[in-house]
């Protein structure tokens, strides 16, 4: 069967069979990609979206050819490419300028890279500066200006050199919100211009709303190692309005799917203790206080929210509330139907309790966990010390796809909050309370 | 199932044999060094209150080195525990007393740029007249001469980080009353810790420089001598024996290794607790001494017991409020105590400037020409010097910093090589030019860049493995050439580290013109015409007014140059080539 994939859209750039792993100092490497097959088209704009661990950024950085996958092969216009790729520019998450140089060395600085004439380089750099609303900031330097401002230089940089492909990765994330919404329509409308590069846009983002609001396709990726989860076409006509009630839908369906492979609704029925002696549960990278505040909130509300408003009440980023409630999930505070988090009895009486109460409860519901369990053996095998580097080579095994280092974390910061155990980080050790 | 029942077998089998697999041989070794570290000091003792000989025996057997060696770094350390005290004082001082500060700092400048040598000679008098008949006056010449080769630079680096407190910081202590001794324990003290360990290690390693110098003083028509590794090597120079030179050069290196390992590494370590910013370092630094140690039982058992006595303090202090009267009397007191110590300062440096105008009174116009185009000529060299030590070390810090496995490589061998003294390489560096036929005239540019390039290439690395990776995948990714990418990142982003580089080793090329500009070889010396020879002459002769002139002439200009060209430079790095925003 022949599907007419590539007559109705161009292809640009093609990621097939990606693998990506990283060395790491010590044990096995971390493997963050797998498996990544992924197309970018001309006059489209993509998203990459999923949680903190994924590999968003990889897959950007290895489109770009700044980073060499492990496996797999990556494509420019049908041809085998081999190091940078030449129809791209980047725009940086913390903005990356140079902070000796002006707005307009900083743009200009590009162009002579690309070895053009004096008089070319002003015309090109003089025309970015205006497309992105910088001018009569050219002599200024990068630590005058504010966020936002900064990154309009990245763009002005980026799109400087005419590229076919725009790169942004999380591009707005260190931009206060309301100077975000302007800049997102600023580069919609640059991009519009059919006549003009860039052609197409490629985006990193961990917000929902402004995924859904500039995508024409949203990849969707599950994390540990990264893989592609799902591919959702977003066909609302543009502009796009944020409160239609096309756009909530889509939304919704975003945070569901999104929220299926974050909360999977099926009880994963726990594998045979006797079959897998070796396995524990992984932890969600949340802190204490994250879950605590979690309850706290759910209390206010009543003792049920819906995911998505917990976000958007608190301020804090979807992916960042969605594992704060995996973790208060596994400790059996709350129950997750669909997209609703709801306080169970034992999370009611938790919040309610004082403080030293509280303590007993989370100390009971920790040493429920067969990690925390194996952690109290182990301290003990070690005659009450146990080392940092033990246990991490002990995570490594137990958990060969999380990220040991920030399992420890999150594993020291329950088990401060539960007195079960105490860390001392000079020393590197674990004692029994 | 199988491996399970042997876990918990070889876990039960583990827990019985605990107790006496526990570490044991860390106390027992932690004890062994403390009697050694006995031993040692019973002998330092011996040679202290040793009848005074104008020429001891240096044996220059490779057994008698131990001794020497030790001696040689207990002097080093009793230097730095007078220079930590000081410092101490000195700076808090400066930076509590508003009206000090206008005398101290420029003070602390001149004394900076006063060359090592210059202090020895009329020290060396003064001890001698005071301590005719035993060592002791020549040991504490000894120490007191690498303590002024230490010390400035702490001083500086602690005036500094207490000006530099957070004002959230005193504002907490103002809130919770704390008095002067809790917010100097509490608040500034920690504030300053990072900042002083990493100068104290800088700081020891300038002590050594005149390691050579130290150890066989000649003054005048007298040779004094002191046991220890300078005198073993300016012994096995004269003598001309080569192996007895290399036998030297090894126990430097393994003296410096040792000191770095054992006391400055689990120093820096431990004072990362200390660390203000909450930004994650990529590497956390980590040593293998700090940690066996903490495994010792002997010292756990210590570290309980001093919690417990601390404990047993506090219970006492209940009634705390007879603590805060006397130290609020203290802080009564302490303006008047300040002003005092003002006026003594102040009229100790008026009679001192008295004294060395009368000295400078009899010098002809004549002797200053000369001085003058001494200093031109001596000014070139240290700028040569410093040119070829920027030229080769930039490209080569470069691409170590920039490189995560070569810069795991050299860092450590950089570090050794920029703490060894150079001045003990010199006869062979003068041998390897004599046959070169190279003069001393520019010879002893090369001498000067032996001690030297090492800390331009030292904060070159530093620098360029901070520069941050989204600022070098810009450079990726928008392809930029070799000499772009030099031009518009690496050089900027590095900048601040190399004028920091360009500092010490201008401080440092100064020093060593005084032992460059004029070598004493096998009973013979080398000299070139040069400030820094006429430093080292006047020491000889015991000239006292070219010694002071000269000095004068010295000091000013490094004060000056200090003044016109570092100074701007470096506020240049921090406004505009900074990286921190």
């Amino acid at each position: 069967m022949i599907h007419a994939v590539n007559a109705s859209h161009d292809v640009i750039c093609e990621l097939k069979g990606i693998q990506k792993s990283f060395e790491r100092g010590t044990g096995k490497p971390l493997r963050v990609l797998e498996d990544i097959n992924l197309d970018i088209r001309a006059n489209e704009v993509a998203c990459l979206i999923g949680p903190s661990g994924c590999g968003k950024s990889t897959i950007l950085r290895i489109f770009a050819g700044l980073i060499e996958p492990t496996k797999g092969r990556t494509y420019y216009h049908g041809e085998e490419m081999k190091g940078l790729n030449p129809g791209v520019a980047i725009v940086f998450q913390n903005f990356a300028l140079y902070p000796w140089m002006t707005v307009e060395s900083n743009v200009k600085t590009v162009l002579q890279a690309k070895g053009l004439d004096e008089e070319t380089i002003k015309a090109k750099a003089n025309r970015a500066i205006r497309l992105v609303g910088l001018e009569g900031f050219e002599e200024a330097y990068p630590r005058e200006l504010s966020g936002g401002m900064k990154q309009r230089v990245g763009m002005a940089r980026a799109l400087s050199v005419d590229p076919e492909i725009l790169f942004m990765d999380e591009p707005f994330s260190h931009v206060d919100a309301l100077t975000a919404e302007g800049l997102r329509a600023e580069i919609l409308d640059i991009w519009d211009d059919a006549e003009r590069n860039p052609s197409s846009i490629l985006m990193v983002s961990h917000d929902i709303k402004e995924v859904a609001y500039m995508a024409d396709r949203i990849v969707v990726l599950s994390a540990n190692p990264g893989r592609v989860r799902t591919i959702v076409e977003n066909p609302l006509p543009r502009p796009r309005d944020m409160r239609s009630p096309e756009f909530l839908r889509l939304v919704d369906q975003l945070h569901d799917i999104i929220t299926s492979a974050e909360l999977p609704d099926v009880e994963v029925s726990a594998p045979e203790p006797s079959l897998l002696p070796d396995l524990v549960e992984p932890l969600p990278a949340t802190s204490s206080s994250d879950i605590l505040g979690l309850l706290e909130y759910l209390e206010t509300q009543g003792g049920t929210s819906d995911l998505f408003q917990v976000a958007a009440a608190t301020h804090v980023p979807f992916e960042k509330v969605l594992v704060s409630v995996k973790g208060a999930e596994m400790l059996d505070f709350v129950d997750t139907p669909k997209r609703q988090v709801i306080l169970n009895a034992l999370g009611q009486r938790f919040v309610r309790a004082n403080m030293d109460d509280r303590k007993d409860i989370w100390k009971a519901q920790l040493l429920e966990l067969r990690l925390f369990r194996m952690v109290m053996e182990l301290i003990e095998l070690h005659h009450g010390e146990l080392k940092e580097d033990e246990l991490l080579s002990e995570l490594q095994q137990r958990l060969p796809m999380e990220n040991s280092e920030q399992t420890f974390d999150t594993l020291v910061t329950w088990g401060r909050f539960g007195e079960i155990f105490a860390y001392r980080e000079e020393r590197g050790i674990l004692t029994p309370e | 199932m199988m491996h399970r029942i042997l876990d918990t077998m070889w876990g039960q089998a583990n827990a019985l044999f605990a107790p006496f697999r526990r570490r044991r041989w860390v106390d027992l070794l932690l004890v062994a060094a403390a009697f050694g570290m006995l031993y040692g000091l019973i002998l330092l003792g011996h040679e202290w209150t040793a009848l005074q000989r104008p020429q001891i025996q240096v044996d220059l057997s490779p057994l008698a080195l131990p001794k020497y060696t030790f001696f040689s770094m207990m002097r080093g350390l009793a230097a730095y525990a007078l220079s930590f005290v000081f410092t101490l004082m000195y700076a808090y001082w400066a930076a509590k007393d508003a009206r000090a500060e206008r005398l101290l700092i420029p003070l602390l400048d001149i004394l900076q740029s006063i060359p090592v040598l210059t202090f020895l000679m009329p020290l060396l008098l003064v001890m001698v007249a005071l301590f005719p008949r035993s060592n002791v006056g020549l040991e504490i010449t000894a120490i007191l001469t690498i303590f002024t080769g230490q010390v400035w630079n702490m001083t500086f680096s602690l005036y500094h980080s207490l000006k530099s407190v957070p004002s959230e910081f005193h504002e907490a202590g103002t809130v919770y009353r704390f008095n002067w001794w809790q917010r100097f324990k509490w608040i500034e003290l920690p504030f300053a810790t990072t900042g002083l360990a990493w100068n104290s290690m800088m700081s020891m390693a300038g002590g050594w420089f005149f390691l050579m110098i130290n150890e066989s003083l000649t003054v005048g028509d007298k040779d004094f001598r002191l046991p220890g590794l300078g005198s073993y090597m300016s012994v096995a120079v004269e003598q001309g024996n080569g192996r007895a030179q290399i036998y030297a050069i090894l126990a430097m290196i393994l003296m410096i290794v040792f000191l770095d390992q054992v006391l400055w590494r689990p120093i820096v370590v431990w004072a990362q607790r200390f660390k203000v910013e909450d930004t994650v370092q990529n590497e956390a630094p980590s040593s293998w001494f700090l940690d066996f140690v903490r495994g010792s039982r002997l010292i756990r058992r210590w570290d309980l017991w001093l919690a417990r006595q601390r404990r047993a303090r506090a219970h006492r202090l209940r009634h705390r409020a007879r603590e805060r009267t006397g130290a609020r009397r203290a802080e009564r007191v302490a303006p008047w105590m300040a002003l005092g110590a003002l006026a003594v300062v102040t009229v100790l440096l008026l009679v001192g400037t008295v004294g060395v105008y009368h000295l400078l009174a009899h010098l002809p116009g004549k002797a200053w020409i000369r001085l003058l185009k001494a200093d031109a000529l001596s000014l070139s060299r240290v700028m040569i010097s410093m040119g070829i030590g920027v030229a080769w070390a930039l490209p080569a810090g470069l691409a170590i910093g920039l490189s995560d496995r070569l810069s795991r490589i050299f860092q450590p061998v950089v570090q050794v090589a920029a703490s060894f003294p150079a001045p003990m390489l010199f006869p062979t560096v003068i041998a390897l030019l004599a046959t070169l036929k190279v003069g001393l005239g520019w010879g002893s540019i090369v001498l000067m860049l032996l001690g030297t390039q090492w800390y331009i290439l030292f904060n070159v690395i530093a620098g360029a493995s901070a520069i941050p990776s989204d600022l070098r995948e810009v450079a990726t990714s928008f392809n930029f050439g070799r000499w772009q990418r030099f031009k518009e990142l690496y050089f900027p982003a590095i900048f601040p580290y190399l004028i920091t580089g360009c500092l010490t080793a201008a401080g440092g090329a100064w020093n060593a013109s005084i032992v460059s500009e004029y070598v004493s070889l096998k009973g013979y010396t080398l000299q070139t015409f040069g400030l820094g020879a006429i430093v080292s002459q006047a020491t000889a002769d015991k000239d006292f007014a070219l010694l002071a002139a000269s000095t004068l002439v010295l000091a000013g200009t490094v004060v000056l140059f200090n003044r016109m060209v570092w100074k701007p430079l470096y506020r240049l790095a921090s406004t505009r080539y900074s990286l921190s925003k």
